[in-house]
């Protein structure tokens, strides 16, 4: 046991090493645009210069006459596609090809192909186009938004949630608190660069491309194909890193399709990191308006969340972290509302945490002010309003151990030790800041299928096209299986990442690692059944005749009372070389046809909120700020989390997660921010010098621990998900650090160090 | 990326002749705008490969200097009197240097402080002085620059401008000189050993190297077309040992400067006998903030001294909607950096 | 409603708006073959190092034809201890001839303007970015990539061990490069701490954020390095 490998607590499994190390170590795992493949030709996108307005003409005539130059795709190509489907698999309904007009900047306008990536990569410089240009709105405050409520347009929110009298209740608050906060545009940026390739096999096609939703994307391809889904295999066997941005169908795909097709052989585009910055989703930038009103002694009376997002003209895409927030404390009475702003953007989707990491540090920071406001610890604020109960619905909540949290993570912190005065903490030059905020995350489950196969020299073989992002959960279904099936897990392999396989749904809401090991434990259980009652009623060997239920599967060897023989043995008495089981796994709450819908392409979650019982997972997240006294630059130097999820599978991933989650959390309050250029609507730091992900030497030593927790109303593998619980409140958790530090509250992200300076 | 000769020079005539070739291929006329970039030397490529990519370089010739004689430009020499770094020193060689990192640390600073370790070993100290701005309208093909594209304006005047010059800006172009050895080096009062210029051989003041952008944003720098920087020459003086830089950013490391400062000082007890000071992340061209040394000559290095020292600095300064803040942060980056040199043990 | 008028003033601000790249350089390029002293890669090579000999000894010698851009050049790296002779067009990355010519496709993508580090590979020992270097600058020189670090008996490499030993990784994208860069990092003698090592590989961006547990690797593979 390590750091790194944690000793696991009750309701823990292994801190097993990932299946995939080695092969991600010695640069053999296949990444989507590694495949190896013959003739391949090479695609580049041509995209726009301008955000909104319409292309006159686009001059082909130059890059055609690049040597190696193959065939460019461009309006009036595309009649054989389908526009895309949002709200199907598709992040927009656009289709970049099928009418001339610009929607966003940097909208796909051509797609050149090449004999080489060089002699393509010149013809796309040599596209020139005309453009009838409008002026576009860039961002939530521009002129010419229009500005629309969710509720009413996007068909999943019934309702804005609320309880009892706001305003009554804020207006005869002893004390009020009213500010606004503001998030902004942020981009994925996986290290893996965007891609996809197309390979055609008469009228079958195969698809590489890094995807968090094989079956989804699957679906969507076909269908903009026209084609059946039966034709289409998606292979992806790794990815390298997703985080929400290939989790939604972008136009790229079919158009690539497309030109292997016209081509008849194989196309393979790799997206350049400044066109993944337009030519995929981003997380919205929001504005949101808290307002709490409390008692005296600090319980929250009235509570209101607003919030504003950024969508495109054409799509109705919300994250609505209301939904979350209004459910996390005791608030005496509640008000919410979310609204769209409309702008010239393309449509934004789902980033880690989409609704709580922007919505969580609006509440957050503003529980901070209010206790500032109180002259009360943050942590007694929060206690003081801890509820088993929900205060929309009234749902309790099916485990919540938010304030065990508190109390762990505060003691590792060294909380005890911290001045409360603002300003009041310095050593040398650099100024020390304190802050604390909650995490949360709403469990999911989705159905799921899976096949897993026992052979007689006692290999398991599990089969899911689950999506290996990098959370691990590779490993875990043949933890899983190994645990089920009483095995090493040197003896199972996992097979996932190909549309071949039983599917899983999308690889997003955190879900993954409940969906699957479900699915695994149900076609698990499924096995020994069948081996079970195939061995009492063999008539054969010392198990012949014993109560199938009585026996168990441990090390290789099928034990009941006293006796117990070899698998080997087993196999050999039934003449069989294996058993396989083939399981679809259906969460309560879920339509009984979910498993077909998810072969369709559609996965269905459920959890958090809306069941029975509200379903979350909490944290408490520590942050420790030093900034220079005289030129103020942020640094973080230790993070303390501490969780509360439900049973860990494995304790080195999930800490993994954990950890990587607080991380971009702080990233995100201090250094991420896609900034467009207000009179264009473009993006200008549209690359990893500008935009700034956290380096090495930014990342603080972080203390991890996943508390104990058994919960088994969440599902039957007990796990909730943990790959984006990491990264919410750390935002809030930074901004109420910097308040301590320097008295100053920074209500925009990210903060940056001339928010300070005097 | 055009398609473009490649051609890999054994001596430095003969790369500057190539050089030459192919700006007389292209017409002398570009040539006498400084705008002709058809030829190109190729070093390290850490600056030169990225615009290429970008289409901001758009050269037909590429000359390959990284077999020129390693004896003779890939060498550090140092005497009492000076440094000589050849001018395809790779950055980290020189950041490693016993008598860079003991008698100059000023200059081991802005080496280990730039970029990333795989940069340093690759980027040469000639091309290191030479790189062009980071500003993102100028990367950016689409937008206008003035730099990039005469006449065509300056996006970057009312645009995003957090990251741009408030010194030695002017109406047509605000982009930042991005890098940190050459701080070290004006502060220092290098010389430049060329070869190439119609002239034949010259030595020029590395203060002389830089143009302000003035009108013609896109002439960058005094050298003549095919002009190779061959040897930098950095004289040893009482204030070299006790000399500092700080580096302001928002990452921890691999970023380009918001602001920056190297000092040296020779003090004689707590009196500044001389004071060198140069900016970076704030001005066009390397910047030697000379109001700030002449307002320290003489004085008690205190907090006070420093303070208005700094001031001086930017009493020409000339801010724009996002990066007005450079003007507090830059006054106290000199300080830190005064007060940070003053502190050294020697 | 009026465009802002933030491209080119020569063009009407206001209605129907074009623009067309500049430094279109077709045809000006033929000029450049006709160069006297045009490059045999070989040639110049076969030169050993020198003083220089003065203005007109001409290191470079007439290639029979000057080549033509865009042109295929020959180039003869040595990749994880093999020779590999290459035709490659020579605008060819080096990290695109690994990928595209060479089937090595564990070094990684991730920018290509060397932002990110993804790319990095030892070239005559030193830690390289790939995605900044052409290829036809590294005649004969040696490169090795994250396939030439194992053993023949595919014995793991220190620092292959203890990434897998501490989770240094999630997705497992970025690892070859933060591997390649985390040798060199080591035989440089920059990871005596773990402030060094913070620093010394800030070059090798990790989105999944695994940089504590890199940190603890690159530790625990010094140890192992020593004895090797």
């Amino acid at each position: 046991m390590s750091v790194e490998a944690p000793e696991p607590a009750s309701n823990q499994g292994q801190p097993a090493v990932r299946l995939d190390a080695r092969i991600k170590v010695t640069g053999e795992a296949r990444y989507a645009a590694d495949m190896p493949l013959g003739n391949v030709a090479y695609g580049v996108l041509v995209t726009s210069e301008i955000a909104r307005g319409s292309v006159q003409s686009l001059h082909l005539e130059a890059a055609r006459k690049v040597p190696g130059v193959l065939d460019i795709v461009s309006y009036g190509d595309v009649a054989d596609l389908k526009p895309p489907d949002f709200g199907g698999g598709a992040y927009t309904s656009l289709g970049p090809l099928h009418a001339r007009d610009i929607h966003h900047d940097g909208q796909i306008m051509a797609l050149v192909v090449a004999e080489s990536f060089q002699a393509a990569e010149e013809a796309a410089s040599r596209v020139t186009a005309e453009y009838l240009q409008q002026q576009p709105s860039a961002n939530l405050d521009s002129d010419g938004t229009e500005t629309v409520a969710a509720v009413g347009n996007v068909a999943r929110l019934k309702q804005d949630p609320s309880h009892g009298d706001f305003q009554g209740a804020f207006d005869g608050a002893a004390v009020r608190l009213d500010a606004t906060y503001y998030t902004p545009t942020q981009t994925h940026n996986p290290m893996e660069l965007y891609s996809t390739t197309a390979v055609w096999n008469d009228s079958r096609l195969t698809i590489y491309e890094p995807t968090q939703t094989i079956y989804g994307l699957r679906a969507e391809v076909a269908r903009q194909l026209n084609m059946d889904a039966g034709d289409v295999r998606i292979i992806c066997p790794y990815v390298g890193g997703a985080f929400g941005s290939k989790g939604a169908v972008t136009p790229r795909t079919a158009i690539v399709a497309l030109a292997a097709r016209r081509l008849n052989r194989p196309v393979r585009c790799i997206v350049s990191r400044s066109q993944g910055f337009t030519t995929q989703p981003y997380r919205a930038p929001t504005r949101q308006r808290v307002r709490l009103g409390a008692s005296q002694d600090g319980r929250i009376v009235a509570f209101s969340h607003e919030g504003w997002e950024l969508t495109s003209r054409i799509d109705n895409y919300v994250v609505a972290g209301t939904e979350t927030t209004t459910r996390m404390y005791a608030y005496g009475s509640v008000a919410s509302r979310v609204s769209m702003v409309r702008a010239d953007r393309q449509t934004p989707s789902y980033m880690r945490s989409p609704p709580e990491l922007p919505y969580m540090f609006g509440l957050e920071s503003a529980l901070d002010e209010l206790a500032y406001a109180l002259q009360l610890d943050p942590i007694e604020l929060r206690r003081r309003n801890d509820t088993a109960v929900e205060p929309i619905e009234g749902k309790r909540f099916s485990s919540r151990h938010l304030m065990q949290c508190y109390d762990h993570a505060a003691r590792q912190f060294g909380w005890g030790s911290r001045n409360p005065q603002p300003g009041s903490m310095r050593e040398g030059d650099w100024l020390i800041g304190m802050g604390c905020a909650t995490a949360v995350y709403p469990t999911h489950i989705g159905a799921a299928a899976a096949r897993v196969r026992l052979s007689a020299n006692g290999r398991v073989r599990v089969q899911c096209a689950s999506h290996e992002i990098g959370t691990g959960v590779r490993t875990v279904a043949g933890q899983m299986a190994a645990e089920q099936l009483g095995v090493d897990l040197s003896a199972v392999t996992v097979e996932m990442g190909d549309s071949e396989l039983p599917p899983a749904p999308v690889a997003g809401g955190s879900n993954s690692t409940a969906s699957v090991c479900s699915a695994v434990l149900m076609a698990c259980k499924q096995i020994r059944t069948r081996l079970f009652e195939g061995i009492s009623h063999s008539g054969k060997g010392p198990l012949a005749g014993s109560d199938p239920a009585g026996m168990r599967l441990v090390g290789g060897t099928v034990i009941t009372g006293g006796a117990s023989q070899p698998l080997a043995e087993v196999f050999d008495g039934l003449g069989a070389a294996m058993v396989e089981e083939y399981a679809e796994f259906i969460p309560e709450g879920a339509p009984a046809d979910a498993v077909r819908k998810l072969y369709a392409g559609h996965s269905t979650l459920t959890g958090g909120p809306g069941g029975t019982e509200v379903k979350f997972a909490f944290g408490a997240e520590f942050v420790e700020v030093r900034i220079h006294a005289r030129t103020h630059e942020i640094r973080v130097p230790r993070m303390v989390g501490t969780f509360a999820a439900g049973r860990i599978m494995n304790p080195r991933t999930a800490r993994s997660q954990l950890m990587g989650g607080m991380i971009w959390g702080m990233a995100a309050a201090l250094l991420e921010s896609t900034e467009l250029d207000p009179r264009t609507a473009r993006t200008v730091n549209r690359d990893l010098q500008e935009y700034y992900l956290a380096v090495n030497a930014d990342t603080p030593g972080v203390q991890i621990t996943m508390l104990p927790e058994v919960d088994p109303a969440v599902n039957p593998a007990g796990v909730k998900g943990i790959g984006e619980l990491g990264d919410v409140g750390t935002n809030a958790a930074v901004a109420n650090a910097v308040f301590h530090a320097t008295g100053k509250r920074i209500r925009t992200l990210p903060i940056r160090l001339e928010d300070l300076l005097s | 990326m055009d398609r473009f000769t490649y051609l890999r020079a054994g001596d430095v005539y003969t790369a500057s002749r190539a050089i030459h070739s192919a700006q007389t291929a292209r017409g002398s006329a570009s040539e006498e705008t400084g705008l002709d970039r058809s030829g190109i030397y190729l070093a390290g490529g850490t600056n030169v490969t990225d615009y290429m990519t970008l289409g901001v370089l758009r050269p037909t010739t590429v000359v390959d200097i990284n077999r020129l004689s390693a004896e003779l430009y890939s060498r550090i020499d140092s005497d009492a009197q000076r440094l000589r770094l050849g001018a395809l020193v790779r950055m980290s060689h020189a950041e490693g240097h016993p008598a860079v990192r003991q008698q100059y640390p000023v200059i081991r600073d802005t080496l280990m402080l730039a970029a990333s370790p795989q940069i340093r070993n690759m980027a040469s100290l000639g091309g290191n002085v030479l790189q062009r701005t980071r500003c993102e309208y100028f990367r950016g093909t689409s937008w206008t620059c003035n730099k990039r594209t005469p006449g065509t304006g300056c996006a970057a005047l009312e645009g995003l401008n957090r990251q741009h010059a408030v010194l030695g800006t002017s109406d047509r172009c605000i982009a930042t000189y991005a890098g940190d050895f050459a701080q070290a080096l004006i502060a220092l009062d290098a010389t430049l050993t060329t070869v190439g210029a119609r002239s034949g051989g010259r030595t020029i003041r590395f203060a002389e190297l830089h143009r302000l952008p003035g009108q013609t944003p896109h002439i960058e720098t005094t050298l003549e077309p095919g002009e190779l920087i061959t040897y930098i020459d950095v004289p040893a003086g009482p204030w070299t040992r006790r000399s500092a830089y700080v580096k302001v950013r928002d990452r921890e490391s691999y970023q380009f400067a918001l602001c920056s400062a190297a000092v040296a000082l020779h003090m004689e007890g707590s009196k500044v006998r001389e004071a060198r000071i140069a900016l970076g992340g704030i001005a066009t061209v390397p910047w030697r903030a000379r109001e700030s040394e002449a307002a320290l000559r003489g004085m008690v290095l205190d907090e006070a001294a420093a303070a208005k020292a700094a001031d001086a600095a930017f009493a020409d300064a000339h801010t724009r909607e996002h990066n007005a803040f450079k003007v507090p942060l830059g006054k106290q980056t000199i300080v830190r950096a005064l007060l940070a040199a003053q502190a050294m043990k020697i | 409603m009026d465009a802002h008028p933030l491209m080119p003033k020569r063009y009407p601000a206001n209605a129907r708006f074009s623009r067309t790249r500049r430094f279109f350089l077709q045809g000006a390029a033929s000029g450049a073959a006709t160069l006297p002293l045009a490059a045999s890669a070989a040639a110049a090579l076969a030169q050993p190092a020198r003083a220089d000999r003065g203005p007109d000894t001409g290191a470079v010698r007439p290639a029979p034809a000057g080549p033509r851009p865009g042109e295929p050049e020959t180039v003869t790296l040595r990749i994880n201890g093999q020779s590999h002779t290459l035709s490659i067009d020579p605008r060819t990355t080096l990290l695109d001839a690994l990928r595209d010519h060479a089937g090595l496709t564990g070094t990684k993508k991730g920018c290509g303007h060397g932002q990110c580090g993804a790319c990095t590979v030892h070239v005559d020992g030193q830690r390289f970015l790939s995605c900044m270097a052409f290829a036809v600058t590294l005649e004969g020189r040696s490169v090795t990539t994250i396939e030439g670090l194992a053993g023949p008996g595919g014995q793991l490499h220190p620092m292959q061990q203890a990434f897998i030993d501490h989770d240094a990784f999630q997705c497992g994208y970025c690892t070859p490069g933060q591997i390649m860069s985390a040798i060199a990092c080591v035989e440089e003698g920059h990871a005596d701490t773990p402030g060094d090592i913070r620093e010394y590989m800030s070059g090798n961006l990790c989105r999944c954020a695994a940089y504590p547990n890199i940190v603890a690797a690159i530790q625990r593979a010094r140890q192992a390095m020593k004895g090797r």
